[in-house]
């Protein structure tokens, strides 16, 4: 049952990350290392959620690091820059119910704008909502480019051929 | 190398470096691989980058002498595709010693290649989001809602920016529209907060959102923080768009 359950999570994540990388209009080689990597991503963060009991925001920075590193293996072995393999495998990570809650929560503080009592608790979760999704956001964004400096002088040769002819 | 081979080259060079920052690449790449390309002609590369435009400067490494060119950065779709095979082409530049006329030619190449099908790209989108509903815990009919509200809102963006309506307005719309759409679900399903909150998602703007990050970390502090503000409109008119669809609807969901 715990197998299926992070199964179902990851292929829904790597389906959702296929679809927003082809927004970007990415190279026909790199989707199915997109779809890996944001199953793998999306995979680890519900495991560390729902069995280890880690909030969103930590469980996000270690879903987003192991992206960012598979980024720079996949990216070797397929010659491709970085982020075009982990930007759109993080996309599946995106705090989207927070960030809705907190635009819910502000329109209905202000439609109690005459009677501040009725809001507050309105406000209380605008707030609480806004900061999960802001640090969610931002331990993404560090998640994926930390490798990025790790590994720096190779991260900046991955379109390379692997065996440059010698002149 | 005569002047006008020199300034042939320079033009070339600021072509290659504003189609990279204009299709989403950070700026240091765009430094690098411009530089690495200058290299393999024998030319000194020096840019500097704002946010809508480049100067660059070309100097002949036997000659000294050099020409400057001020570039302004078109607004292209973002494409993960061009950032790739451009940077390829910058170290076959290197290795290969490709002559100037073979690295333009697959510079043209590489830039005029068919992309996607518009149509595929809204069918792939809109069951990435629906699945992404999924992962929120929403149900089928939720993901059924999702996918319509997605489509139509992929459709009407591809449109407007086609057109080249101003990006900001085309995110209100597109969140209004596609959250429109999935609020439909309220009608028939029991997740369609989730499917309200997930149906916007397409729209956002990853790629800037991460380049400003590396751009801030690696000291190119102006064109991170242009990213960065770039990405917080456009975050901010998805949220303009969708609360439109909240306060229609308000009275339903509470």
């Amino acid at each position: 049952m715990i197998l299926g359950d992070i199964l179902f999570d990851a292929f829904f994540a790597a389906a959702a990350g296929i679809g927003f990388g082809v927004i970007s209009d990415p190279p026909l080689k790199s989707i199915p290392s997109i779809a890996i990597l944001a199953a793998i991503g999306h995979a680890t963060r519900f495991c560390l959620m729902t069995y280890g009991g880690i909030d969103i925001a930590s469980a996000s920075l270690v879903g987003a690091l192991i992206i960012g590193l598979g980024s720079f293996l996949a990216g070797s072995i397929i010659r491709c820059p970085m982020t075009v393999l982990s930007i759109p495998a993080l996309l599946p990570m995106v705090p989207g119910i927070f960030a809705y809650k907190t635009i819910l929560s502000l329109i209905m503080f202000l439609s109690h704008s005459s009677n501040i009592e009725a809001g507050t608790p309105h406000l209380q979760m605008f707030w609480s909502n806004g900061l999960i999704a802001i640090t969610t956001t931002f331990n993404l964004a560090v998640g994926a480019i930390l490798p990025h400096f790790i590994f720096r002088e190779k991260a900046l040769s991955l379109t390379r051929h692997r065996h440059p002819k010698v002149h | 190398m005569k002047e006008t081979e020199l300034r042939e080259i320079a033009l070339f060079l600021s072509k290659y470096a504003s189609t990279l920052w204009g299709s989403g690449v950070h700026t240091s790449r765009v430094i690098r691989n411009t530089k690495r390309i200058g290299e393999a002609l024998n030319i000194e590369v020096k840019i500097a980058g704002f946010h809508k435009s480049l100067i660059l400067s070309a100097i002949d490494k036997d000659t000294q002498v050099s020409t400057n060119v001020l570039e302004i950065i078109p607004h292209y779709a973002i494409s993960f595709r061009i950032n790739k095979n451009l940077s390829m082409l910058s170290w076959e530049a290197v290795d290969d010693q490709l002559s100037f006329e073979e690295i333009k030619k697959r510079f043209t190449y590489w830039v005029e290649k068919e992309k996607m099908h518009p149509m595929l790209v809204r069918i792939l989108a809109s069951f990435a989001n629906a699945s992404f509903c999924a992962l929120f815990g929403g149900n089928w009919r939720s993901m059924v809602a999702v996918f319509l509200g997605t489509f139509i809102g992929m459709f009407i963006k591809q449109e407007m920016l086609h057109k080249k309506y101003n990006p900001f307005l085309t995110s209100v719309f597109c969140a209004l529209m596609s959250s429109l759409v999935a609020s439909t679900a309220v009608i028939y399903s029991a997740t369609s907060e989730i499917a309200l909150a997930t149906s916007v998602l397409f729209l956002i703007p990853g790629v800037p959102l991460i380049n400003g990050f590396i751009d801030i970390v690696e000291g190119h502090i102006l064109t991170g923080s242009a990213r960065l503000i770039n990405a917080f409109l456009l975050i901010l008119s998805i949220a303009i768009g969708l609360s439109f669809t909240i306060i229609f609807i308000k009275h339903i969901l509470t």
